[in-house]
């Protein structure tokens, strides 16, 4: 690598001293194209962006760049990189957005009370004195030092109708290539231009259009608010002391990260009190150079997010590191002129230690303040909550001392001493209004409180619209506004909020740790879900237990029955067991109680606020999976399973049927779905369904647009006819839509739950193994429907790069999504090794094939590294016994 | 069960609970009186930021005592206190004779509102230790009281917030005229 770098440097040391960088913190050049003073401000600092990347990432003349920089890469790496295409960074250098939008400072005057003192660059929209309150949270003046959050909705228009003409753009250029419009005049230049690599540009769009999407469901992006606020003692003031608040306005869900330059440029402030105190700051932080941190599909952030692996991924950033390098040769080939020492930039841009971070630095009044910033986000994630401390809280006097609930159908789904935990996700889920409160707590607290509680009920961005209706920090002034939002969830400090009942539904209480239901709580509407499976079991299908803690000690007989078959030597069957039943027993129907005692569990044995998350993740998601079976079960139909009718009748060939969640038999799934009539009727209503529903809809039609559209190369064909949905090849995408969908035709999660939790016989496990196996091999392949000449053409060279190139980019997304549906807290890999012994041998090498692929996935040689020795074992006899 | 043997108790011994709303204009000394009825002792306070509220014990009575801001932006607010306010302590500079209409002008407003009608009014005229305070009886006709609060109970008790003169004089009042809700 060094070899080739030396070839092209440019020999002459740069003319400007490294050291006289230090103090360039003007930043508003630096989005600019390289300016020689950027340059070398950026030379001193390892992770700055370079400026070569102002000519990089968007336009698509650069992409033949990238292939060049990959090949020589692959000399230097023997692990398999999935089908190179550009990587976009999460924040390109010269991206239109800045990290941070405002900087506002408040402060409260002792005659006119909370009063704005000074916004940068501009005054920010809406109403000036709103924020200035908001900004000096109430007893601000009871400590020296707060924390608040806060999101403003921010009017967008004309952000709005940028995005607008560039989705105009990409449809234009969808249709084209999917050969709708015969643009001749500009479908030759374009097509010219597309053949070098066509899909690294289709790639970035879906990127785009996925996140974008995303957005429009539900209005423009929030902007999140952090604020610091500082109450100093001074007895040279008129009554003895100073009130001051800074706030950084972002559109970062991480904003946590501003807390250190926020410390100190409010201490700044206090100093120094002027508008160019705000512009340092706000020029600073937006000088960060996020630009190789590798922007991720949902699926890879998933698995990410699912991984401990302190490398996963990490081809991406050295991929990104590769570009970058790559462009700046480039542009010291061509401003040869301009002479910069870019073999020491080059030798400072380094790999994450671990890829689950990025770090950076922002430099503030010549500090360098280190940065870390999560590499896969969630929507719904907002700020650094924990979900610990939340369910701590408020489990620790439920276990000491239960105090009865006021029955509420929606909230107190296991009778009156129903978890208060589960209250607060079913109030959550079924829409409530709730409030935490901790008087006399920092308002910090109750807005991480908030963040927590709008996670838990996401379950990291499974449904979503609960930080749109959350209000971290609000106190009494907003009221009248916080009562017009239907379900919020909102953090005061102010104990009035409790004496009026009429507020709230569910008022979470900090100091003490008690949930309450209020009085005037609205009554559940009665629904056909409810009445129909009060028919069904008209001894009553609630059970109104006393004890919520006698389920551990009532083993179930299902889950004994079902997995005392299922040889797992490596794993405990309970674990593999609660994928199925959820831990649904005859003593806690719901399965909220095993779920309960599975999250105590892990803050017991300290696994960490990661662990808990995907815990709560997998809970919303089989949440959401048994409402759809709830909902076919009641309505016939379900919103909440697109496709439904294909994967029942097999459409697409694959020999297997069959979608939804999978129950041990049919009495346990009419038990527990009766168990959740009335939350599952309560949450049917809410925007968090319709935005799952939206999400879902969205996801398939994706995966039905992409099928059918016919690439140019309609040759080939296949006997099984396999149509992949786009999941996974590119950008962001919705949050349970994809999720569900990943393969069109076939439900990957289903299959693999029957294999984990059921007893299949050689037949049955025969298909499933034979299903994966094909919807693996014919990826991208398309289908049969849309050759519209049976005769095929032979492909030329490029046209077959190009098939290769989608195929490949296919299984990728189909290996992906096969790895999110086995995450290794439910076995991993193991159930689909256990293949590698089945009885017959076509099977056996099927699974052989399927478990090679996924060790050549970037992301699959960490899951096949964490398969044990049983399952190796029987993938290198199995590779003998074919004779190598 | 436990609820009936402390509602026995407070029948034998007299117990009481009453919630106190305390507002006046910024800088009357609302908060000082606040900290001198809790600590017992001078404590130098810095502008209320939303509210301050504590609980003291006096003679048998369990007073909540909210302490609300009181500059002129934030007044609107109070209203939202109202509600199961038993008394209502209304804190006047006695020396901010400028101010004194607005103070009469703010009372007014508060005292009769709705959900105010049932609620004692104590006035602290407080500042009592600086050369040339109003007296208790001046005040009350500064402030109108005997038309604003013609329907209530009140007092007007002189004060000192940083010595606490008057401050336990003014609470015994509340406690005795307290009217306890029906059992």
């Amino acid at each position: 690598m060094a070899e080739i770098l030396s070839q092209r440097l440019p020999g002459p040391p740069p003319p400007t001293p490294m050291g006289a960088t230090f103090g360039v913190d003007f930043r508003s050049s630096s989005h600019s194209r390289s300016s020689t003073s950027s340059t070398t401000s950026r030379s001193s600092t390892p992770f700055r962006g370079a400026p070569a990347s102002d000519h990089h990432g968007s336009s698509p003349m650069n992409k033949p760049k990238a292939h060049s920089a990959q090949s020589s890469l692959s000399s230097v790496k023997e692990r398999h990189v999935p089908p190179q295409q550009h990587l976009r960074s999460q924040y390109p250098a010269n991206g239109a957005e800045n990290h941070v939008e405002y900087i506002l400072v408040a402060s409260f005057d002792i005659d006119r009370g909370s009063v704005m003192e000074h916004q940068y660059p501009g005054p920010i929209s809406g109403d000036e004195n709103m924020l200035a309150e908001l900004m000096l949270p109430d007893q601000a003046h009871m400590r020296n030092q707060d924390w608040t959050i806060f999101f403003l909705h921010k009017d967008t228009t004309a952000e709005d109708e940028a995005r607008e003409e560039r989705r105009d753009k990409r449809r234009r250029r969808r249709d084209r290539e999917a050969g709708i419009v015969e643009d001749v005049s500009d479908g030759d230049t374009q097509a010219g231009a597309d053949a070098g690599d066509p899909d690294a540009d289709d790639g970035e769009d879906l990127g785009n259009t996925d996140e974008e999407e995303e957005d429009e469901l539900e209005g423009p992006p929030l902007i999140y608010v952090l604020n610091l606020v500082n109450t100093k003692q001074d007895n040279t003031v008129k009554r003895g002391a100073i009130v001051k608040a800074m706030a950084i306005c972002t559109r970062h869900s991480f904003l946590h990260i501003y807390k250190p330059l926020l410390l100190l440029a409010l201490e700044e402030y206090f100093r120094v009190p002027v508008p160019e105190t705000l512009a340092h700051l706000y020029h600073a932080v937006n000088s960060m150079d996020l630009s190789l941190m590798p922007r991720l599909s949902q699926l890879e952030r998933h698995i990410l997010q699912a991984s401990d692996a302190k490398d996963m991924f990490v081809e991406k950033f050295e991929q990104m590191i590769k570009q970058r390098m790559a462009a700046d040769r480039e542009r010291n080939s061509v401003e040869s002129s301009h002479t910069e020492n870019s073999q020491i930039q080059q030798q400072r841009y380094m790999l994450p230690r671990d890829t689950h971070e990025f770090e950076s630095r922002v430099y503030y009044n010549n500090i360098p303040v280190p940065i870390k910033i999560p590499t896969a986000t969630s929507p719904e994630t907002v700020g650094d909550f924990s979900l610990i401390k939340l369910i701590q809280t408020f489990s620790t006097p439920h276990t000491t001392a239960p105090q009865p609930f006021p029955l509420h159908p929606h909230l107190t789904t296991s009778g009156p001493f129903t978890h208060p935990i589960i209250v607060l996700v079913n109030a959550l889920l079924t829409q409530k209004r709730i409030i935490f409160l901790g008087h006399n707590q920092p308002s910090g607290s109750v807005a991480e409180a908030v963040l927590a509680a709008c996670a838990l009920a996401s379950g990291g961005g499974i449904l979503k619209g609960f930080t749109r209706h959350a209000f971290p920090y609000t106190d009494l002034t907003k009221i009248d506004d916080l009562l017009k939002v239907p379900g919020f969830i909102a953090g005061v400090t102010n104990p009035a909020f409790a004496h009026k009942a009429e507020w709230w539904d569910v008022l979470c209480d900090l100091p003490t740790g008690r949930i309450k239901i209020s009085t005037k709580i609205e009554p559940a509407a009665p629904s056909e879900g409810v009445a129909y499976f009060a028919a069904l079991n008209p001894s009553g299908s609630k059970h109104s237990r006393g004890d919520s803690h006698s389920y551990s000690s009532n083993p179930s007989l299902t889950s004994s029955s079902s997995s005392s078959s299922n040889p797992a030597p490596t794993l405990s069957t309970s674990a593999s067991f609660s994928n199925i039943s959820g831990g649904s027993t005859p003593a806690d129907p719901t399965g909220d109680a095993h779920f309960i005692t599975y999250l105590l569990d892990t803050i017991a044995s300290r696994l960490g606020e990661q662990a808990l998350r995907l815990k709560v993740r997998a809970h919303i998601l089989r949440f959401t999976r048994i409402a759809a079976a709830f909902e076919e079960t009641v309505y016939g139909a379900s919103a909440l399973y697109v496709g439904a009718d294909e994967t029942d009748s097999d459409a697409f060939n694959y020999g297997v049927a069959g979608h939804g969640y999978v129950w041990p038999s049919e009495d346990v799934k009419m038990r527990e779905l009766a168990a959740h009539a009335a939350r599952v009727e309560g949450w049917r209503v809410t925007r968090s369904y319709f935005g799952c529903v939206a999400d879902l809809a969205r996801g398939f039609t994706k995966s039905v647009e992409s099928s059918a559209s016919p690439i140019n190369t309609s040759g080939a064909t296949t006997p099984k006819g396999a149509v992949v949905a786009p999941v996974g090849t590119a950008g962001g995408g919705g949050g349970g839509g994809s999720e569900i969908v990943g393969v069109r035709g076939l439900d990957l999660r289903y299959h693999i739950d029957r294999l984990r939790g059921l007893k299949l016989g050689n037949d049955q496990s025969a298909a499933v193994y034979t299903a994966l196996y094909t919807a693996i091999e014919t990826a991208g392949i398309p289908s049969p429907l849309s050759s519209l000449d049976d005769v095929a053409p032979p492909l030329t060279p490029a046209e077959q790069a190009d098939l290769d190139a989608r195929r490949e980019r296919a299984r990728y997304g189909i290996i992906l999504h096969l790895l999110v549906v086995t995450p290794e807290s439910q076995g991993g890999l193991f159930y689909l090794s256990l293949g590698l012994w089945h009885k017959r041998p076509e099977v056996r090498r099927m699974v052989r094939r399927v478990l090679e692929r996924v060790r050549e996935n970037e992301a699959g040689r960490h899951y096949w590294g964490a398969l044990g020795r049983f399952a190796k074992v029987g993938f290198w006899r199995g590779e003998e016994r074919e004779g190598g | 069960m436990g609820a009936k043997v402390s509602k026995m108790l407070e029948k034998i011994f007299g117990n009481k609970e009453m919630r106190l709303l305390m507002l006046g204009l910024d800088a009357a000394g609302k908060t000082t009186i606040l900290y001198n009825l809790k600590l017992e002792q001078d404590v130098t306070t810095i502008p209320t930021v939303g509210f301050n509220v504590e609980t003291v014990t006096y003679k048998n009575t369990k007073f909540n005592v909210w302490d609300v801001g009181g500059q002129d932006k934030i007044r609107p607010l109070w209203r939202h206190y109202f509600s199961g306010t038993q008394g209502l302590v209304f804190v006047v500079d006695s020396n901010d004779r400028d101010r004194m209409e607005e103070a009469q002008i703010e009372l007014k407003r508060i005292i009769q509102d709705r959900e105010m009608k049932d609620a004692l009014l104590l006035v602290f005229a407080n500042k009592q230790d600086v050369p040339g305070a109003m007296r208790p009886d001046e005040l009350s006709r500064k402030l109108k009281l005997d038309e604003i609060a013609k329907n209530h109970l009140w007092k007007v008790e002189p004060s000192c917030a940083t010595t606490g003169e008057g401050i336990f004089e003014g609470l015994e009042w509340l406690g005795k005229n307290v009217k306890l809700p029906p059992k």
